[in-house]
């Protein structure tokens, strides 16, 4: 059976999505610090879940080395586990 | 030769409640435990009283206390020991500080010299600070 084919959206309509890039390379970050937990704070999403990289641009080394960073803080309780305090 | 030295750090968070003296009691045990065992404390840093993301205990404020230390790994192993048995301490994470980690350290020195801590307000005069075991709960 024939299901006809959503019409495929302009690209060139749209404004070129910028490119993002991973802010610790840019700022050229060799170590994240689990004690920066306001810079951390920005990596996790109200919530506390980590946000994927994949929406923050970071790269894989340094993702990696917030993931354990977010963790740590957590641990020492300068992160939420989880936050759903908003109510 | 033999033991090899590493620099470590380890963060812990003492219970609150308990009065200034009382806290420094916690740091010099802990201070201790890591001297007594072959290590060289390099750098002790008090982050002060802060409120804790979610409670530990039933508490929700804890006073930080980061610790830099050389030592050999058989250290570790006091440490936690003390770590365990102290009642006052409710959490505590000791890593290993890698060279990236020293590296990014020292150049943030570097960048920043950080500001002279002052000292924490001594004791007050003419009193022996008394450690009780049990802590008072208000």
């Amino acid at each position: 059976m024939f299901t006809p084919r959503r019409p495929r959206r302009d690209r060139d309509n749209q404004t070129p999505r910028k490119k993002r890039t991973c802010r610790f390379c840019d700022a050229k970050e060799v170590y994240i610090d689990y004690k920066d937990e306001k810079r951390l704070q920005r990596f996790v999403t109200e919530q506390g879940k980590i946000i994927p990289k994949r929406i923050t641009g970071t790269c894989a080394k340094h993702q990696r080395q917030l993931v354990s960073a977010i963790k740590r803080a957590r641990h020492l309780a300068l992160l939420p586990f989880v936050s759903d305090a908003i109510r | 030769m033999g033991t090899t030295s590493r620099t470590y750090e380890t963060t812990f968070i003492v219970n609150a409640s308990l009065d200034d003296a009382q806290v420094e009691a916690v740091i010099g045990r802990v201070q201790e435990t890591i001297t007594k065992n072959g290590g060289t404390i390099k750098a002790v840093n008090k982050w002060g009283r802060k409120r804790l993301a979610y409670a530990i205990n039933k508490r929700t404020n804890g006073f930080y206390v980061n610790v830099e230390f050389d030592a050999p790994g058989t250290v570790l192993a006091h440490l936690e020991r003390a770590y365990q048995l102290d009642e006052m301490v409710l959490r505590n994470l000791t890593i290993i500080l890698d060279k990236k980690a020293i590296a990014a350290r020292a150049a943030a020195l570097a960048a920043a010299p950080p500001v002279e801590e002052k000292p924490a307000a001594p004791p007050a005069a003419g009193r022996e600070p008394l450690f009780t075991e049990e802590p008072k709960n208000a």
